[in-house]
C-alpha cells in the first residue's frame, strides 16, 4: 500500500463500504505543541497524500493582551512591555515606541543617545539572526550549527548584559534617551566582537551554505514571487528575498540611520534558500552599522535635557524648587504629550514594525496599536506550502522566522 | 522617490479622494483621510492605484472614553505606503456600535488577518470576508477586549499578611485620576495641554508645531 | 575477599573497600534523578532562555537532562517556560496528562509562577492552577544558570533530599507502583 492509499483509507466514509469509492483530503493538526522551536503555532493542514491542498494558521495561543496592558501603565513604563514581544529583537520594538512617544511629544534626543541605540539595536539583529539560522537548521536536523551560532549569541548577551544589566528583555531606552550612559567597557567588548565575528560568519557559511543536503533541500522551495509577496503583506528579509529592496532603514530613515553606509543584499530567487542566505549577508551589512556607529560616539547627554520628560539631575534639586516639583510629578504621573496621533515605521529583524499611538493628554496612552511584522508575515505560509510537499512545511515556517510572541502580541 | 514627487503623489491622492467625501487631516508628516463608510473600498482602490500600493495595517481605535470626541464610536483605519517605502497614508473610517464595514480582502490579500483581528477585539464586521472569526483569543470568549468598557481583568493581589491591593484603584490614585479622600486631581486631567485632534498643535516645548 | 566477608565484616569496613549499600529504592530514585528528560515546552522569551541553558556555556545535559524530548510520552519533567494564555491552558493540561508517571513540573519564569508583568484577561496567573508545580524559577527570564540550579534543586527532591517551606521533608520518588 503506498502512502498515498493509506492516506485516502483513513478518511473512508460510509459510502465506500456499500461500493461508492468516495475521496477526501486527510486534515492534519500540527500543534500548538510540536518539535519545532518556533513556539506555539497551530496549522491545521489539509493533505492530498503529501501534497498540501491547503494549509491554515490558528494563532492566537500566546495572546497576552500587550496593547490593552500598555493602555493602563504610563508612557515610561511601556518600554518594560514592548520588547517582551518580539523577545529576539527587542531593541526594534523598544526603539519603534520610544520613537512613537518622541514623535509625539518632539523630544529630542541627543547624538550620543542615538548612535547607542543604533549600535545596541544592530548586535540585537545579529543576535536574531543567529537564532534563526541555528533554531532554522535545528528543524532541518542538524545540530552541530546550533552550537556554534549560541557560542556568538553568548558574546552578544554578554554586551548587553554589560550595558543593559539583563541578557534579553533590556529596559535600557527611555523616551528622549537612554536609561544611563555605557560603562567604559563597552567600547572594548563591542570591538573584540567585531574582530572575531566576521570570521565566524565564514564558519558558518562553510558549515552549511554550500552543504549538499542544505541546499538542496532548501532550493526552490516555497517559492514566493514578488507580486505574490507585496499581494501578502510580506516584509522583512523574507521580501527583500523576493527581490523587493524595501529597507526602511533606507526608505523612511529614522535615528540618524541615514548617516551609515550599509548595504540591502536582495535576492531574486524567492525560495527558501535566499530567505536563509540573506540573514547571513545581513548580518555582515549589520557589522558595518555598529562599526560606524561606535566609531562616531562623541561624549555628551544622553538624555533630552527637558524638564518635563527627563528627571532633573540630582544635583539641581538641593537648589531649585521647580526641579523638585518636575521630579516628583514625573515620577508619580508621567509626563503628558499633546493629543495626537503618532506611528514611524521602523525596520525589525522580521519586517516593519511601527507603534501606532493616540494620545489623550493623560500620562498613560490611549490607544497602542502595534503593526507586528510576524503576523502579516505568517499569512504568506499559505502561498508558500500550497503544491508543495507535507515536509517542505517545516522549512518555509523556519525560513519565513516568524515569533509567536511577536504575532499574538 | 524624491520629496517633491512624494508631495505630488500625496496630493493628488488627497484631491482624488475628496469628491468621495474625504476630510484631511495632518499632523507633522503624517496625512490622514476620513471618508463615509460607504466608499471605503473604493477610497482604498483609488489610493493604491495612486501610488500607495501597499497595505501595511488595517486596525480600530474606539474613542468611548475620549475627552471631546464626537462622532461615531469606533475608527478603522487602514496604514498604506507606497512601494518604496518613504510615503504613508492612513485612510479613516468612522463606524458606529453595530455597524460592519466592505472588506478589503479582494485588493490586498494581506488584509486577511487584520480585519480578523479587528473583529475579534472590538466586534466591527467585514462583510464578504472569506473566513471572519476570532483570530487571537479563544473560540468561546465573550466580548471583544480592546473596547474600553470591556475590563483589563486584573486579579487583585495578595500580600502575605492577607491584604488584598485592587491595582487599578493603586494606579489611579499614583496618577491621580482617582482623587481619592484628599481631593487631589494632580496634573492628569484629561486633555489639558492641546485642544486640537490629530492637528498642528502645540508641542511640550511650548512652541507651534508641524509643518503638513 | 570472598562473599564470606561480605556478611561478615562490618559495614564501614566494606564501604571503604568500595562496596556501595543502599536500598533499591534509593537506587532507582537515583537513577531517575541524573536522568530527568525534560519535554519541549517552551512559550515565549524563557523558552529563549531554555535553549541558552543547553548550549556548550551552560551545559545542562551534564546534570542529565541530555535530550528533549518532543513526545510528552517520552519525557521525565516539563518546564513551562513562558506566559501561559488562558487559550493554551487545556493544552497544557492535556500535554502534561500524557505525560507518563513519576513526572515533575518546573515553572520557569515569572509569568508562568504568578502571571508576571502580565495581570489581565488573557494570562493565566499562576500555571500551579492548571497543573502541580514542583520548582518555581523567579526571574524575567531567569539566568541560565538559575534554572540549571532549578533542576538541580528537583533533583534533591526527586532524591527525597529536600525539604518544604516548612521544614517538613518531601518524599522521595517512589521506584514502582504497589
Amino acid at each position: 500500500m503506498s502512502a498515498q492509499d493509506l492516506g485516502r483509507t483513513a478518511t473512508v466514509t460510509r459510502e465506500e463500504q456499500h461500493g461508492e469509492f468516495e475521496t477526501r483530503y486527510m486534515r492534519i493538526n500540527v500543534g500548538p505543541q510540536h518539535p519545532s522551536t518556533h513556539g506555539v503555532l497551530r496549522l491545521v493542514v489539509d493533505l492530498d497524500g503529501e501534497e498540501i491542498v491547503g494549509i491554515k494558521p490558528q494563532i492566537g495561543y500566546l495572546h497576552t493582551g500587550f496593547e490593552k496592558t500598555m493602555e493602563n501603565r504610563t508612557y515610561q513604563q511601556g518600554v518594560t512591555y514592548s520588547n517582551r514581544m518580539d523577545y529576539l529583537h527587542g531593541f526594534a520594538h523598544d526603539l519603534a515606541y520610544v520613537l512613537s512617544v518622541e514623535k509625539l511629544m518632539e523630544a529630542r534626543v541627543p547624538d550620543r543617545a542615538q548612535r547607542i541605540r543604533v549600535a545596541l539595536n544592530e548586535l540585537n539583529r545579529i543576535a536574531s539572526h543567529l537564532v534563526f539560522i541555528g533554531t532554522g537548521l535545528l528543524d532541518m536536523g542538524a545540530l552541530t550549527p546550533f552550537f556554534y551560532t549560541m557560542r556568538e549569541r553568548e558574546m552578544l548577551l554578554d554586551i548587553f548584559e554589560l550595558v543593559c544589566g539583563v541578557r534579553m528583555n533590556f529596559g535600557y531606552f527611555r523616551v528622549g534617551g537612554l536609561y544611563r550612559d555605557v560603562p567604559d567597557e563597552f567600547l572594548p567588548a563591542v570591538e573584540a566582537f567585531l574582530g572575531t565575528f566576521p570570521k565566524m560568519i565564514e564558519q558558518y557559511e562553510r558549515l552549511f551554505a554550500k552543504n549538499d543536503i542544505f541546499v538542496n533541500r532548501l532550493k526552490n522551495v516555497g517559492v514566493l514571487s514578488r507580486e505574490t509577496a507585496l499581494d501578502w503583506g510580506l516584509t522583512g528579509p523574507s521580501l527583500r528575498a523576493s527581490g523587493v529592496p524595501l529597507d526602511f532603514r533606507k526608505a523612511a530613515p529614522y535615528s540618524g540611520y541615514e548617516d551609515y553606509d550599509f548595504d540591502i543584499p536582495t535576492y531574486d530567487a524567492g525560495d527558501a534558500l535566499s530567505r536563509m542566505l540573506i540573514r547571513v549577508d545581513e548580518m555582515r551589512e549589520s557589522l558595518k552599522i555598529v562599526r560606524q556607529a561606535i566609531g562616531r560616539m562623541e561624549p555628551g547627554p544622553i538624555r533630552d535635557p527637558d524638564r518635563r520628560i527627563s528627571l532633573p539631575p540630582r544635583s539641581e534639586l538641593e537648589n531649585s524648587m521647580e526641579a523638585v516639583i518636575f521630579h516628583f510629578k514625573l515620577v508619580t504621573e508621567g509626563f503628558h504629550p499633546p493629543r495626537g496621533e503618532a506611528y514611524v515605521a521602523t525596520e525589525s529583524a522580521r519586517g516593519e514594525l511601527g507603534y501606532y499611538i493616540v494620545s489623550d493628554g493623560g500620562s498613560m496612552p490611549y490607544r497602542v496599536k502595534i503593526r507586528v511584522p510576524s503576523l502579516i508575515n505568517l499569512q504568506s505560509l499559505e502561498p508558500a506550502c500550497l503544491g508543495g510537499m507535507f515536509a517542505d512545511m517545516i522549512v518555509n515556517i523556519a525560513s519565513l522566522d516568524p515569533i509567536l510572541g511577536d504575532v499574538d502580541k | 522617490m524624491s520629496e517633491i514627487d512624494l508631495a505630488a503623489v500625496t496630493q493628488a491622492t488627497v484631491d482624488k479622494l475628496e469628491p468621495l467625501g474625504g476630510v484631511l487631516k495632518t499632523f507633522k508628516d503624517m496625512v490622514s483621510v476620513t471618508v463615509p463608510r460607504e466608499n471605503i473600498v473604493e477610497a482604498v482602490s483609488i489610493a493604491k492605484a495612486s501610488g500607495f500600493e501597499m497595505l501595511s495595517d488595517v486596525f480600530g481605535i474606539d474613542y468611548l472614553t475620549y475627552p471631546g470626541h464626537q462622532g461615531e464610536r469606533f475608527s478603522v483605519v487602514y496604514n498604506m505606503r507606497n512601494p518604496e517605502g518613504n510615503g504613508r497614508i492612513f485612510i479613516r473610517v468612522d463606524v458606529g456600535e453595530g455597524a460592519s464595514l466592505p472588506t478589503i480582502t479582494g485588493l490586498f490579500k494581506a488584509a486577511n488577518f487584520m480585519e480578523r483581528e479587528v473583529y475579534d477585539m472590538f466586534g466591527v464586521t467585514f462583510e464578504g470576508h472569506p473566513d471572519l472569526r476570532r483570530l487571537l483569543l479563544p473560540e468561546d470568549f465573550d466580548g471583544h477586549p480592546h473596547r474600553k468598557d470591556f475590563p483589563l481583568g486584573e486579579t487583585p493581589t495578595l500580600f502575605g499578611e492577607g491584604r488584598f491591593l485592587d491595582p487599578a484603584a493603586f494606579r489611579a490614585g499614583l496618577i491621580g485620576a482617582d482623587p481619592g479622600l484628599t481631593g487631589w486631581k494632580g496634573g492628569a486631567a484629561k486633555g489639558a495641554h492641546s485642544e486640537q485632534e490629530f492637528g498642528q498643535g502645540a508641542g511640550m516645548h511650548g512652541k507651534e508645531s508641524g509643518k503638513p | 575477599m570472598g562473599l564470606r566477608d561480605l556478611f561478615e565484616k562490618d559495614v564501614q569496613e566494606l564501604e571503604n573497600e568500595g562496596i556501595l549499600f543502599s536500598s533499591l529504592e534509593k537506587l532507582v530514585a537515583w537513577g531517575r534523578s541524573n536522568s530527568l528528560w525534560p519535554a519541549t515546552f517552551g512559550l515565549a522569551c524563557c523558552a529563549i532562555e531554555m535553549m541558552q541553558s543547553t548550549n556548550a556555556r551552560n551545559d545542562m545535559a551534564r546534570f542529565g537532562s541530555e535530550v528533549f524530548r518532543a513526545s510528552p510520552r517520552q519525557a521525565d519533567v516539563m518546564i513551562v517556560a513562558g506566559r501561559l494564555s488562558k487559550k493554551m491552558a487545556p493544552i497544557m493540561r492535556r500535554v502534561y496528562e500524557q505525560m507518563p508517571d513519576p513526572k515533575w513540573v518546573i515553572s520557569m519564569g515569572a509569568c508562568a509562577s504568578s502571571g508576571g508583568m502580565f495581570n489581565n484577561y488573557a494570562i493565566v496567573q499562576n500555571v500551579d492552577s492548571v497543573v502541580p508545580v514542583d520548582i518555581f524559577v523567579p526571574g524575567c527570564p531567569p539566568r541560565p544558570e538559575a534554572l540549571v540550579y532549578a533542576v538541580q534543586q528537583l533533583q534533591k527532591k526527586v532524591r527525597g533530599e529536600a525539604f518544604d517551606q516548612h521544614g517538613v521533608e518531601l518524599p522521595m520518588v517512589e521506584g514502582w507502583s504497589r
